[in-house]
């Protein structure tokens, strides 16, 4: 046995999963997928005595189309998101992001909530749900509350869950029409390596004229980054002087650390670099 | 905690006793003595301990035995009395193996990728297998197997 032994935990509710993991405090964990628990627990940099068991809970591993947007479990794979019909046509780029993680055998595995919950500055997922206005709802001992994602990121491995409070599912906004969004992933290692960074970026079309655009870079420092003050781009044609307004906002507004994947240099190169190429790929469809 | 468990594995089921730490992998190896899944990395990168769960590829090294519903596949359970699986066949006719100690995750994820994919690209094949690794890199020979596999697969001849 390479982990400490420990008693795993399996409520049939949510309240029940909350009350466990109040009653135990720092003693419990929540665990997803377990892709990445697991690992830190067979390495022993971890160690929990109990750990709750969030698939024995009915109903958190589903993707539901709703009015306005599509409701995607905590426990729903990777590989689920990935080849679900309704993702891959409402939003294909969070569909590619989802593809692009780690190797088949992972995305088999790991739950979208673990890994929003786990904040590791390298995910994939973050910023395209941030271009695309996601929300978290977060389920506790005061109740459910709704989150929007650019709040829920606070810190390296950080969010805003509360102890004893859990991810129960995302939901993500449709589109709307004449709008799109694309997710551009920078490995420098291996291709099932961390990215060096990631870029998302969704714009809006009027007759050729942009009317609204987000983008969001992962990989940089220890939060995803949603840019703001895009605005200047309203009505603008996306011409060489707009994008070089556009890549100096960004600039300012990421702090890149350097990590194994590139220095701090080389990634605030690399940032103007495929935003650029993002919205250029993005505005260049139409 | 020590529990029991009845995991349903190769077509048949097995009632043992665990801890929940055990991992799927360490289970399949102490207890069952399943051999072909082989741990190297660890970490879910490398793919040597891959085992189908319910037709998917997993790595075992990172599954909770306790958590393993459903049914496990390992190469043990590919074969049928002593006829290989049309993969395993293409594997060594195309003699796509040096140590072999990579093999059987690689002839599980092909099992699973034909079973997805029955006319994949050359590219596709290689995407799918990415996260399988060989340290001989005989990634060419694979890829002819895969092609070769799925030959024999398409055409009906012999067992799978």
């Amino acid at each position: 046995m390479t982990i400490r032994s420990f008693d795993l935990l399996q409520p049939r509710s949510l309240p029940e999963a909350v009350e466990m993991l109040a009653r135990h405090g720092d003693d419990a964990r929540a665990l997803g997928g377990g892709t990445t628990l697991i690992i830190l627990m067979k390495q022993r940099a971890l160690y929990y005595p109990y750990l709750v068991d969030l698939q024995t809970i009915p109903g958190l591993g589903e993707i539901n189309v709703e009015s306005d947007g599509v409701r995607i479990g905590a426990l729903v794979t990777h590989r689920r998101i990935e080849c679900s019909s309704v993702i891959r046509a409402s939003f294909p780029a969070l569909a590619n992001a989802f593809e692009q993680i780690g190797n088949v055998r992972i995305r088999q595995t790991a739950s979208v909530g673990g890994n929003l919950a786990h904040a590791d500055y390298r995910l994939d997922p973050p910023p395209v749900l941030l271009v695309l206005g996601a929300e978290v709802s977060l389920f506790g001992v005061k109740g459910t509350r709704t989150v929007p994602l650019s709040q829920f990121f606070t810190g390296l491995y950080e969010t805003a869950l509360e102890p004893a409070e859990l991810l129960v599912d995302i939901k993500v906004p449709f589109m709307p029409e004449n709008s799109r969004a694309i997710y551009l992933r920078y490995n420098t290692l291996s291709a099932n390596d961390w990215p060096c960074l990631g870029v998302a970026a969704f714009f809006a079309n009027t007759n050729g004229r942009c009317c609204e655009l987000r983008v969001a870079l992962g990989g940089l420092a220890s939060t995803p980054v949603l840019v703001g003050g895009l605005d200047f781009v309203k009505d603008q044609t996306l011409d060489s002087a707009v994008m070089e307004r556009l890549l100096e906002t960004v600039d300012q507004q990421i702090a890149p650390f350097a990590d194994l994947r590139g220095s701090e240099w080389y990634k605030r190169r690399m940032a103007r670099l495929f935003v650029k190429k993002a919205v250029e790929q993005l505005h260049d469809a139409w | 905690m020590k529990r029991e468990i009845t995991l349903n594995i190769n077509q048949g089921l097995e009632t043992l006793t665990i801890d929940d730490a055990d991992t799927l992998l360490e289970v399949l190896n102490e207890q069952l003595k399943l051999w072909s899944v082989r741990e190297s990395c660890g970490v879910g990168v490398c793919g040597s301990c891959t085992v189908l769960l319910d037709g998917q590829p997993v790595s075992s090294c990172l599954l909770l035995a306790v958590r393993a519903a459903g049914a496990i596949t390992t190469l043990e359970g590919l074969q049928a009395g002593a006829s290989l699986h049309e993969i395993q066949q293409a594997f060594v006719e195309e003699r796509a193996l040096q140590c072999a100690y990579c093999t059987p995750g690689f002839v599980l994820t092909v099992k699973a990728f034909l079973e997805e994919n029955q006319n994949p690209s050359d590219d596709e094949i290689r995407e799918y297998l990415a996260g399988n690794l060989c340290r001989c890199a005989g990634y060419a020979d694979i890829i002819r197997a895969v092609r070769s596999a799925q030959a024999k697969i398409n055409s009906g001849t012999g067992n799978s």
